[in-house]
């Protein structure tokens, strides 16, 4: 196996974010994957990106500027 | 007019942490590295020069190892000549070679290092920025400073009066956030600026006697719902931590703004004052990016809050202060006994919940109109416990204030299982029948008589198999009082002559984390004329009642405090003993009525010993 480097952009875990978890994922080269050290998420960006944009969901309210209060 | 102060902070940091560690991929420790040094100088120099551009003084927050940076100490004294930045003295940014040369430490954290280490330290690095400057500063600051460290700076350097003193509730949530190696366990201080107490930096002073000498301000200003349940390091004025949490889409986070201004709005509530605290260390600006984030947008994030903050200076609407400016202003005809206030909203996840806030020199409480305005968190600031940190304290690296009640933590209200969680609310029973408000969601209001802060909650429909009634909650807190006034107001009834019973109750234990601490010892009573009852907690399911109560106490030595329920009428008390699966003590407060009624009661938090 080949040794994990951080990626050129540093990507959290996806499910480890899910959970609010900042944990550093390590790049494999060989395989052009993510994978986290903590709980066994493997993945390429896309991947990675998607459950991004999954974790984003819950805030309903991220784009929309609010100005009464 | 409403008067919102700013301040902006930065730090010439010249080896941050992360940078560092960044750097380090693959090759050994090297704290003299050239290109760390440069970048962190850049990133200051860009900070500094956004600011300036939308028209805004900083203060500048010297490091150790800036100290010893010529080229930063000369652009400290330019802009504070050329713009009027302050320039202040930052415990953060400790570790460099000269550091590591002198104190044999790796510790990066000024709480966590023994007493007489942490005295050492101060009188080098005020020592040496008076030989850089000239002059010693009159603010500082860390993610947190302890009451006996800042103690020990004010019996030495007595004009210091400005510290950035805790991030609010940076504690389990951001330890757990950070992987277990984040150990900022802070929980339980004021969101706002506050004037400490001499015996505990979390705790408002009580009067002149119990004032530190300084005025505190929290390490950003942070969302007072989403950090309840979340990291502090995803909702803040920090727009890169808002990159961190994700609250953005595309490049764009209107989130910053809403912000601001929700805490803009917290002058309603606060006697026409509000304020904001943005310090964004040169890590968060990497070359290299920051987890998702790639410079431009760090950057970009970077440019647009401050130029919000810009814009509504332009507007006449918001005052940039230095940190010493700003302790000056907010000392102005302040009474100590003056409280902060925050009806929070929801401004993230799209809900209408509200969140109403409150600290004074004798409690800091949280209502959550999600739960009927049911009580979720309680620090019992009347105790001033003296709790010092760092090696060689029993508390080491817990610096949090104890809690009575958080309802995170300790489950709360609750929906399964059998037991009970930290809360206080009330139940509104009919024979075999009982619904807890907690399952009443409903909206507040705020409102001022006097010295008299009011929240009252929209009424809430309760549902019984025959009959329905509407019951009204008002909390009222009086400037001084140490005691919260709970009113449960039962408006009408579809059944006037069914016969309803209020329970005012409060279920507690004490803590700082999730995990339970031990209830041996605690004392719980209750006073009626000449009758009376009480026990020591042995977790053994013990209960007592008693008609006509006077008083409802509860002792608990471990964290000096006396906790009291008492009525205004003929009302029964009684308390309750919880077991080892469900480490909870209940105190309460009962009345029978038909039709309409009220029960009025008062909470009370007070030092025991």
């Amino acid at each position: 196996m080949a040794q994990g480097r951080k990626g050129q952009l540093n990507y959290r875990c996806p499910r480890c974010l899910m959970r609010e978890i900042d944990m550093d994922m390590l790049y494999d080269r060989d395989k052009a994957e993510y994978y986290c050290l903590r709980c066994s998420f493997t993945g390429d960006e896309r991947e990675v990106l998607r459950l991004n944009a999954q974790f984003r969901e819950k805030y309903r309210a991220r784009t929309v500027r609010i100005t009464e209060f | 007019m409403a008067a919102f102060y700013v301040n902006i902070v930065h730090r010439p940091e010249m080896v941050p942490e992360y940078l560092q560690k960044e750097a380090e991929q693959g090759k050994v420790e090297d704290l003299t590295r050239r290109a760390v040094l440069q970048e962190s100088l850049d990133i200051f120099r860009t900070q500094q020069q956004i600011a300036h551009a939308n028209g805004l003084r900083t203060t500048v927050q010297m490091t150790y190892a800036s100290l010893f940076n010529a080229e930063a100490v000369a652009l400290a004294q330019e802009h504070h000549a050329r713009f009027g930045d302050e320039i202040g003295l930052t415990f953060l940014g400790l570790q460099c070679a000269e550091f590591r040369e002198k104190f044999k430490s790796k510790e990066l954290a000024i709480w966590l290092f023994a007493l007489d280490d942490k005295r050492r330290i101060v009188d080098e690095l005020f020592g040496k920025f008076f030989e850089v400057f000239g002059f010693y500063p009159t603010s500082t600051g860390s993610y947190y400073m302890d009451a006996e460290l800042v103690n020990y700076i004010k019996s030495r350097y007595p004009q210091v009066k400005a510290a950035v003193a805790t991030c609010w509730e940076e504690g389990p949530k951001a330890y757990w956030n950070a992987n277990n190696s984040w150990y900022t366990l802070l929980d339980g201080g004021p969101w706002n600026p506050w004037i400490p107490s001499k015996r505990n930096i979390h705790c408002p002073a009580s009067d002149e006697a119990d004032d530190i000498g300084l005025v505190a301000i929290p390490h950003l200003s942070r969302d007072l719902m989403a950090v309840f349940d979340g990291p502090g390091s995803y909702y803040g004025t920090h727009p890169q931590n808002i990159l961190r949490g994700m609250a953005y889409e595309g490049r764009e986070l209107p989130y910053f703004q809403n912000l601001v201004d929700q805490y803009r709005a917290l002058a309603k509530y606060n006697r026409g004052y509000a304020y904001n605290m943005m310090f964004v260390g040169p890590g968060w600006m990497s070359k290299s990016g920051r987890w998702e984030a790639d410079y431009a947008f760090l950057l970009k994030s970077y440019q647009e809050g401050l130029a919000y903050y810009g814009e509504l200076k332009q507007q006449g609407l918001l005052q940039d202060l230095t940190m010493s400016e700003f302790a000056d202003v907010y000392r102005q005809g302040r009474p100590y006994s003056r409280p902060e206030c925050a009806l929070w909203r929801d401004i993230l996840y799209g809900s209408r919940r509200q969140m109403f806030w409150y600290a004074d020199p004798a409690m800091r409480l949280c209502l959550d109109m999600n739960q009927g305005g049911a009580l979720v968190d309680l620090r019992p600031y009347a105790a001033k416990l003296l709790r010092p940190c760092g090696v060689g304290t029993k508390a080491n690296q817990d610096a949090s204030y104890p809690f009575l009640v958080q309802s995170l933590y300790r489950a709360g209200y609750f929906t399964h299982y059998a037991g009970e969680g930290a809360v206080k609310s009330c139940k509104i029973g009919h024979g075999g029948e009982q619904v807890d408000l907690c399952a009443c969601r409903t909206q507040a209001s705020f409102s001022e008589a006097g010295d008299t802060r009011i929240v009252t909650l929209e009424p809430v429909t309760i549902e019984f198999e025959a009959f329905s009634v509407r019951v009204q909650s008002e909390f009222r807190l009086t400037e001084g009082s140490g005691e919260v006034e709970i009113i449960r107001r039962v408006l009408d009834s579809t059944r006037p002559d069914a016969e309803l019973t209020i329970d005012e109750y409060i279920t507690a234990c004490y803590g700082t984390t999730e995990y339970p601490e031990d209830l041996t010892g605690v004392r719980l009573s209750l006073q009626s004329g000449s009758a009376s009852e009480a026990i020591d907690y042995a977790y053994q399911c013990r209960e007592a009642e008693l008609a006509d109560v006077q008083c409802v106490e509860a002792v608990i030595p471990p964290v000096d405090t006396r906790l009291s329920l008492r009525a205004d009428g003929a009302a029964s008390g009684y308390f309750r003993e919880g077991f080892a699966f469900s480490p909870m003590y209940t105190l309460g407060i009962k009345k029978t009525l038909r039709g309409q009624g009220e029960l009025r009661t008062w909470l009370k938090v007070a030092k025991a010993s």
